[in-house]
């Protein structure tokens, strides 16, 4: 939201001017908010399964649009908002120190897993025990292989994961084919 | 890939299943999928190890992620922040850690007190005041006041109530509207108006420059009567909003209030 100006003492011409930048400034402001609706959830996700908190989360797809109003507000490419907003999540989250966090939750949500109630007691724990071994093999993979993953996941093109994580086209390849291979391995137990 | 002996790897199935091959190998690779089983069966593996990865990747999440809500209003007050910042480059405000993020999600709005006086055309340009002027209290066009729409709960649950400082650059901002920008920044203290142990917002409506030389009416009084007013808040004999109402509106008159006296009561 922007405030008006007073105009009082402003020319009309810099009035207008004023009155201009501030449609501009509120059109941006819708767009950001509307992306962030559309993409919090992914990149919570994204966040979420490289390790960080809801919490650090959070705070991360915070800065994201922030950084996203200024680059759009700077007049920056608007090509490929998605690939852009992966990539400044990736190197955001880089920059917080996230493994021991990410091992807390990993046992954390294990528990929850083993006592989490359902309606029939007997299939959810067998359904569980499935998701168990799922989630210890995806938490087994390598940091790398499990950001491919989730990427790919939210619909992003191998081109795009490359570009987001600074790989080659065929390490996110065979990344992919590698983990999806050890999840194949294990729901076949 | 004719010969029968030949197996696609499993990156060219998934490339396949994900449409990143060339025309030309995807003809290929489909070729020989239509002639093997194997090849087949293991396309159908992959494809269901892709179904379980997503299943879980979202069942995992979707359950504990709070509502967006509380998220959504912090961005458009950080925002608004931002377009309140002079240099764009500067730091942004940033949210307020103390109220905790588990509580965020409580937040369903950011409520910005005297929304209405800004929007009805009282802009924030600099009006003239002289340098040396004693500000006790502070002006409500520059300053009415924001708040989080955090819950009573949520605020009496924080545990650090002291004042995070306010970064220079904002309280550089903060001067100039107040037209003292050339004022000796040390006779000031750049103070919440509602402080955000009581829910105010981290936000440059809420802030104002509190004269250190004011002889009466000063910070630690006002600190005071922010410590009165929580402890009312939290003790459940006044409301949150109504105690955030009435320091915005006039702390001074609030004081006299609560403490039942007409000039500050001695140090604590």
């Amino acid at each position: 939201m922007s405030l008006p100006f007073t105009g009082s003492a402003a020319l009309p011409a810099l009035r207008a001017t004023a009155a201009t930048e501030r449609d501009r400034r509120d059109r941006l402001e819708q767009e950001v908010v509307a992306l962030f609706d559309q993409f919090r959830e992914p990149l919570m996700r994204y966040l979420s399964s490289v390790g960080l908190t809801f919490a650090d989360g959070e705070e991360v797809v915070q800065e994201i649009f922030l950084a996203l109003f200024q680059h759009l507000e700077r007049g920056k490419p608007r090509d490929n908002l998605r690939g852009w907003l992966f990539r400044v999540a990736h190197n955001l989250a880089l920059k917080r120190h996230y493994r021991t966090r990410r091992e807390l939750e990993a046992r954390a949500g294990a528990k929850d897993l083993a006592v989490d109630p359902g309606p029939n007691p007997e299939d959810q724990m067998e359904s569980n025990q499935t998701q168990r071994r799922l989630l210890a093999v995806v938490q087994a993979l390598p940091l790398q292989d499990r950001k491919c993953l989730s990427l790919r996941a939210e619909g992003l093109r191998y081109r795009e994961i490359a570009e987001v994580l600074g790989l080659s086209l065929g390490t996110v390849s065979l990344s992919l084919a590698r983990s999806l291979a050890r999840i194949a391995r294990a729901a076949e137990r | 890939m004719q010969h029968e002996d030949f197996h696609l790897s499993d990156q060219q199935i998934l490339q396949d299943i994900d449409g990143e091959l060339s025309t030309h190998e995807e003809k290929l690779v489909r070729a020989h999928l239509g002639e093997c089983w194997k090849c087949r069966a293991r396309r159908q593996e992959l494809e269901s190890a892709i179904g379980d990865f997503v299943r879980m990747h979202q069942q995992e999440f979707d359950a504990k992620l709070p509502p967006a809500a509380g998220p959504r209003a912090l961005l458009k007050a950080q925002i608004a922040g931002l377009a309140a910042t002079p240099n764009r480059n500067a730091r942004r405000f940033a949210p307020p850690r103390r109220v905790a993020w588990e509580l965020a999600a409580a937040i369903c709005g950011v409520l910005v007190i005297g929304v209405f006086l800004a929007l009805s055309g009282i802009g924030r340009q600099s009006q003239p005041h002289a340098h040396a002027v004693v500000i006790s209290i502070p002006d409500s066009t520059l300053t009415p006041g924001a708040t989080l729409l955090v819950s009573r709960r949520a605020v009496c649950s924080q545990e650090n109530t002291k004042n995070k400082p306010v970064p220079t650059l904002v309280q550089r901002k903060v001067f100039e509207e107040y037209g003292i920008a050339r004022a000796d920044p040390r006779a000031y203290e750049v103070d919440y108006l509602i402080t955000p142990a009581l829910g105010g917002a981290d936000d440059i409506h809420n802030l104002w420059p509190h004269s250190n030389s004011a002889a009466v009416w000063n910070a630690p009084v006002k600190d005071a009567l922010e410590d009165r007013l929580r402890e009312m808040v939290c003790d459940g004999t006044l409301d949150l909003t109504e105690a955030q109402r009435e320091i915005a509106n006039n702390w001074i008159a609030a004081y006299k209030k609560y403490f039942h006296t007409d000039k500050p009561l001695a140090e604590r």
